[in-house]
């Protein structure tokens, strides 16, 4: 009975507090890419521009970890068994994906564009290993260029 | 090109839906799924049980055995068991083979029926004993469990769903802990009828072998006496549940077969 009881605490327990930091973190994403609209970020290679007009061309790179909770682990589980979309894991990586843009665009603070912009994503953590998603890291960079003003 | 700020409407990459339904779905199949399985299993254990030879359960037994016994078996105790054992079975049983019987050193207040013929009793259970008769009557008890061939459904449902359960999620996971959970109570009533026939077996030996079957009900009296004061579990009643309808039932098939109480044999000392 005991290893029933921690199993279903563990399951309301993730779900609670999964459903609560997903929605905590989407409120934050929608703020935040709000204020960084007016930044464009394009996935060219190369884009026509006076080069004595540019400024500066850095490197900017914005990354960001994020756990997937017990219950949609389990649930991901579940759908491993029967095939089909895993669901759960959608909002994840989706947070994972914008999260690491807004970083990029948050360390790009002042320039006028990022071109180049690329995505990428991994899994951490000791599960990872095993052939399991333990965390998932997204990484996104690109090149903020700076016009002169 | 002109930049024109938009942010994108709704979320392509994202689906809308409810976790918890997903969830008691997905769940909800695994379970019925291992049920069908767990019910078909039960019908093919009672097909397959009575067409397994004595020869395939013996060869089974060679690679349980060890597992199942452990390791503080008392030779000693054993070998002066036997001769028992071979009475009550030589002229008032008849069963696919030979039984014997080993005595585990455990404080374990109970006695089992393994593969191939082993009847396994542990010296917590021969320590309640004062009379031969009422260790006739649990070894009589036992072999009802091989004339029956009880041992073998236990095992052979228990093994299959652990097999197939292990080999579609790994021996460690919740889903199996938990479906495990609901089905050993099914297990447990469905031992019960077997008690019964068991217990008549075991009226049957005593009576054959002794001429009336006392001892019988003092076995179930002093285990009962026990439960609440030296010992604060019986694993005697956990696989052989008592209840007042069998020891009624041990008085009901008695009387019917005109079985009557005698004088009891008393047990060496040194047992």
């Amino acid at each position: 009975m005991g290893d029933l009881t921690i199993f279903l605490l563990l399951l309301a327990l993730g779900y609670g507090a999964g459903t609560w930091a997903e929605k905590r973190h989407y409120r934050s994403i929608m703020e935040r890419e709000e204020q960084l609209l007016h930044l464009p970020t394009i996935t060219t290679k190369k884009v026509e521009l006076d080069d004595s007009k540019v400024e500066r061309a850095v490197l900017v790179v914005g990354s960001v970890v994020i756990s997937v909770d017990y219950f949609k682990r389990l649930l991901a589980g579940l759908r491993n068994i029967f095939g089909g979309t895993i669901k759960s894991y959608e909002t994840l990586l989706d947070r994972a994906r914008r999260e690491a843009l807004l970083r990029m665009k948050e360390k790009a603070h002042g320039a006028s564009m990022i071109i180049n912009v690329r995505i990428e994503t991994s899994t951490v953590g000791k599960r990872a290993f095993k052939g399991k998603l333990g965390s998932v890291e997204a990484i996104a960079y690109g090149t903020a260029i700076k016009m002169k003003s | 090109m002109k930049f024109i700020p938009r942010r994108p409407t709704g979320n392509i990459n994202v689906t809308k839906t409810s976790a918890i339904r997903e969830f008691l779905a997905l769940a909800g199949g695994l379970l019925a799924i291992i049920l069908v399985l767990y019910l078909s299993l039960g019908v093919a254990v009672e097909i397959l049980v009575p067409h397994l030879s004595a020869g395939i359960e013996q060869a089974m037994a060679v690679n349980l055995l060890p597992r199942m016994m452990g390791k503080e078996i008392d030779d000693t105790k054993s070998r002066e068991l036997q001769p028992l054992l071979d009475r009550l079975q030589e002229h008032c049983t008849k069963l696919p083979y030979h039984c014997t019987i080993k005595v585990s050193s455990s404080p374990k207040v109970n006695a089992l029926a393994l593969p191939g013929g082993t009847i396994l009793i542990f010296s917590g259970l021969l320590d309640t004993l004062t009379s031969e008769n009422e260790l006739a009557f649990v070894l009589g008890h036992e072999m009802g469990h091989f004339a029956h061939r009880d041992h073998l459904r236990g095992l052979g449902r228990g093994l299959v769903f652990m097999a197939i359960s292990t080999a579609l999620f790994g021996p460690h996971n919740q889903i199996n802990r938990l479906a495990a959970r609901f089905l050993n109570l099914t297990e447990l009533s469905f031992s019960r009828h077997q008690e019964t026939a068991a217990d008549h077996f075991a009226l049957e030996v005593l009576h054959c072998t002794y001429g009336h079957v006392g001892g019988a009900l003092t076995f179930f009296e002093k285990l009962a006496a026990a439960k609440h004061s030296r010992y604060n579990k019986i694993s005697f009643f956990s696989s052989h549940p008592l209840t007042p309808e069998r020891v009624h039932d041990l008085q009901v098939y008695s009387r019917q077969r005109g079985f009557g109480s005698g004088k009891l044999t008393p047990l060496r000392d040194n047992l």
